[in-house]
């Protein structure tokens, strides 16, 4: 991307530990994700995954543990591990007042990016997006779901090996969400990987080849949809029945039905 | 449902109230905060109260003129007051009223217009108005010293402020509500900003052209007469600061009350309240509607050149953009060009020939003591510009954060897109002042080279107490330059200053002073001056160092 060699793409993390006060966020949680996966990371609110997201974009520092993306450490080598990450937040926070081409060349130049690469994927991108039009347009004007579009353009364009995500699809339009998988599974193809936490659970099933789901901190239970379904003993169930037998979220089944009871 | 209304009414004020208790008196620990912010309003207002109290003393002892004119400027300030209360509060209610981010909870709650009006009315008088009364008090007060008045003075002071207040504050909704409806809301806002800077920059300027100074001395009136019946009128009889200090004027002349202004004063907020009201009931939803159109979304900017590589051209480039776009910022350039026209104007008007010492010994002096004044200057400017800069990134800043730049990097290329223009206006605001007051030799350098390094050590350490206390949650820069990190870093860069000025003064002066009498450098004076730029240069370099560190620091652990 930065005319350099990419380097191999993949994320291991261990033993991490993350505090607020005496509140443990996240809780020893390890994990090893490899080129070519895209790896769905599942939990209800308040179990930690962004605070994990957080820690794997070096925009929280850990209090134990290590983080190594694409093979640089990010706690001794930040700026190399950063160069070649990619990070999709879930709320789109932009410079207003600029227009969404200047936001990416700004970008583009943070993560030193050569010109025909940018060339080559923006113009692309935005067409994609549906964003040619509105590129020399103030952010400020633009909707939520535009302001995640021209995210996901920012960080597709640089070719990162590595991508974290966040929520990917709040805001987008079916044919906006319907692109988005596609680029996932195109990046996931070409060797890249993706780091990506999500609520909705269709997503993760129908994306991720990993999956970890996190409780209060902890992983609960990590490895493909086969191994998700015997952990909890559930053989031919979907995600959804999957995640809340794991969740210990068994008394929601009483909720419903006496949701259903009520007149 | 009169009593479940008073109860909304009440309910739409919680946000309010429990904001601001939470902030000045958060749960579990100590109001720290609170009491520096209550102890430096202290401070301020004694200081202001000592100032008034001397100049009103001043213009007191010249006699019948000189008690008319202290009445005059009371008025002038009543006036002044009234109308920066009008156009603050139009401001505000764009903001508060039509723009705020709790509009889509309120609006849509089941809250009639008149209750939606007093929750805005409410929040906005106290919002725009708690500082001017807190500080006009102090002002307004000194009159009553020295007129000699009793301590029912000071009841009524506080009454007509109130009730001034409120009035300003109706009347500005009143103009918003109207005005919305004719422009969108964010043009409305830069519109009613570009009209409080013009009027702002036009009153200092003519404040400043008048010479207030000189007002007591006769010599500078050819016709007596017609100046004395003309600053002896009663102010602006129809508007509600004219009666507010007409009111207090009579008292603080022969202790009388006029009832019929006591009725007006009181009066006047409750029936433009009622007409505000109204005004809403007629013109809020349309306005409202008409909000919700985004300023700029029609809009294209530039041409797009061909993009090039080059990490800090376009830091830079982000940075003035982001400048140039936003009118709340770059409007303010006019108050610093009248700032600068002023400042530099009032070097033209010292009466140097009249002065006790020798006339280069006086220009030197001045020239020397000027470093501090410029410095003062510049520190303002960047307790204004530079402080909030790395607040002002808000949300954005996690792009910052997660790129392949380092934070020290960042933050040196902010500091290099500030201080290339603070370094102009320093060299601006002391080579034309030096040129004015005709310095030459020794002073003439030893001012550019203090004041160019006052300036690189104030946007620095204005940077390192932005990225201590940097609020990438606040919306406005003007709320951030009254934060207590703002406030510290006024205080340490002033103090700073005062510090280098004061050790610099001695080999200032044995330097200057030999070259004014022997046109000569001596080299144990040189020895002096240069002990005293390496004290200076230690000092500040520690306290830059360790802003910027801590900044690094914090930016790194957010």
């Amino acid at each position: 991307m930065n005319g350099k060699k990419s380097p191999v793409a993949g994320i291991k993390i261990e033993n991490l530990v993350k505090k607020y006060g005496t509140f443990t966020a996240v809780d020893d949680i390890s994990l090893n994700v490899k080129s070519g996966q895209i790896f769905g990371f599942l939990g209800p609110n308040g179990a930690g995954k962004t605070t994990t997201i957080k820690l794997l974009a070096g925009l929280l520092k850990p209090d134990t543990g290590s983080i190594i993306i694409n093979g640089y450490n990010i706690a001794k080598d930040p700026v190399n591990c950063k160069l070649y990450t990619g990070h999709i937040p879930d709320r789109p926070f932009l410079y207003e007042k600029l227009t969404g081409n200047e936001f990416l060349r700004f970008i583009a130049s943070l993560y030193h990016l050569p010109t025909s690469t940018f060339d080559k994927n923006v113009n692309r991108l935005l067409d994609l997006f549906d964003l040619t039009n509105w590129q020399d347009h103030l952010i400020e004007s633009y909707s939520h779901g535009m302001r995640q579009k021209l995210i996901m353009t920012s960080v597709f364009m640089l070719e990162t090996p590595t991508i974290i995500v966040d929520e990917p699809m709040v805001g987008l339009d079916p044919k906006s969400a319907r692109i988005v998988k596609e680029l996932f599974k195109n990046h996931a193809r070409i060797g890249g990987c993706i780091f990506l936490s999500t609520h909705s659970l269709e997503i993760a099933e129908e994306l991720c080849g990993q999956i970890a789901i996190l409780l209060n901190g902890s992983i609960k239970a990590v490895g493909d949809m086969e191994t998700l379904r015997k952990e909890a003993s559930l053989e031919t169930s979907d995600l959804e029945d999957v995640f809340l037998e794991l969740t210990e979220a068994e008394e929601l089944t009483e909720v419903i039905s006496a949701l259903k009871n009520m007149d | 449902m009169p009593a479940l209304q008073y109860g909304i009414r009440r309910t739409l004020l919680i946000p309010m109230i429990l904001s601001a208790k939470n902030s000045f008196f958060p749960v579990g620990s100590f109001p720290k905060k609170t009491i520096g912010a209550g102890i430096f309003c202290l401070v301020l207002c004694t200081i202001l109260f000592n100032v008034t109290l001397s100049v009103v003393t001043y213009f007191h002892e010249q006699d019948e003129l000189g008690i008319i004119l202290s009445l005059k400027i009371f008025q002038m300030a009543w006036i002044l007051i009234f109308a920066m209360l009008i156009f603050s509060c139009m401001v505000s209610a764009v903001s508060s009223v039509y723009l705020s981010q709790d509009n889509e909870i309120v609006f849509s709650a089941p809250i009639s217009t008149p209750e939606l009006y007093f929750m805005r009315y409410t929040s906005n008088t106290i919002y725009t108005s708690w500082m001017m009364i807190v500080f006009s008090l102090p002002i307004f007060g000194a009159y009553g010293i020295v007129f000699n008045t009793p301590l029912l003075y000071w009841l009524l002071i506080v009454i007509t402020l109130v009730s001034m207040a409120c009035s300003a504050t109706c009347f500005g909704l009143l103009l918003t509500v109207i005005l919305i409806n004719l422009f969108p809301a964010r043009h409305t806002k830069d519109i009613i900003l570009y009209l409080s800077l013009c009027f702002g920059v036009l009153i200092i300027i003519l404040i400043r052209l008048l010479q207030p100074e000189n007002m007591v001395n006769p010599d500078e009136y050819g016709n007596f007469i017609e100046y004395f019946s003309t600053i002896s009128k009663p102010a602006a009889p129809y508007i509600p600061a004219g009666w507010a200090a007409n009111f207090l004027s009579l008292y603080l002349l022969d202790l009388e009350i006029d009832w019929l202004l006591l009725g007006l004063i009181l009066l006047t907020p409750f029936a433009l309240y009622f007409l505000g009201e109204w005004a809403m009931k007629m013109w809020f939803f349309p306005g409202y509607s008409k909000s919700q159109e985004s300023f700029g979304g029609h809009h294209k900017f530039g041409h797009r050149r061909k993009y090039k590589l080059g990490t800090w051209q376009w830091l830079f480039s982000k940075e003035a953009k982001i400048f140039a776009r936003d009118s709340a910022e770059w409007s303010q350039l006019f108050m610093i060009a009248a700032l600068v026209v002023i400042y530099l104007y009032n070097f033209k008007l010292l009466p140097i020939d009249r002065a006790a010492f020798s006339e280069e010994f006086i220009t030197n002096l001045i020239s020397f003591l000027n470093i501090g004044i410029a410095g003062f200057i510049i520190t303002s400017l960047s307790a204004r510009f530079v402080f909030p800069s790395i607040g002002a990134e808000g949300g954005a800043f996690y792009h910052i954060r997660s790129s392949p730049i380092s934070i020290r990097r960042f933050l040196l290329y902010k500091y290099l897109f500030y201080v290339i223009p603070f370094m102009f206006l320093s060299l601006t605001l002391v080579i034309i002042s030096n040129r004015i007051l005709h310095i030459e030799g020794p002073m003439w350098w030893i001012s550019i080279f203090t004041n160019l390094f006052i300036t690189w050590i104030v946007v620095a350490l204005a940077l390192g107490f932005g990225a201590v206390y940097a609020d990438f949650k606040s919306e406005n820069k003007t709320v951030t330059m009254g934060s207590m990190g703002a406030i510290m870093f006024l205080l340490t860069a002033t103090a700073l200053q005062v510090v280098i000025i004061f050790i610099g003064s001695s080999p200032v002066y044995r330097i200057v002073r030999r070259w004014l009498n022997d046109h000569v450098l001596n080299l144990s004076d040189l020895y002096f001056l240069s002990a005293w730029v390496i004290i200076s240069i230690v000092i500040s370099l520690v306290l830059v160092i360790y802003y910027f560190r801590k900044g690094i620091h914090m930016l790194g652990n957010l």
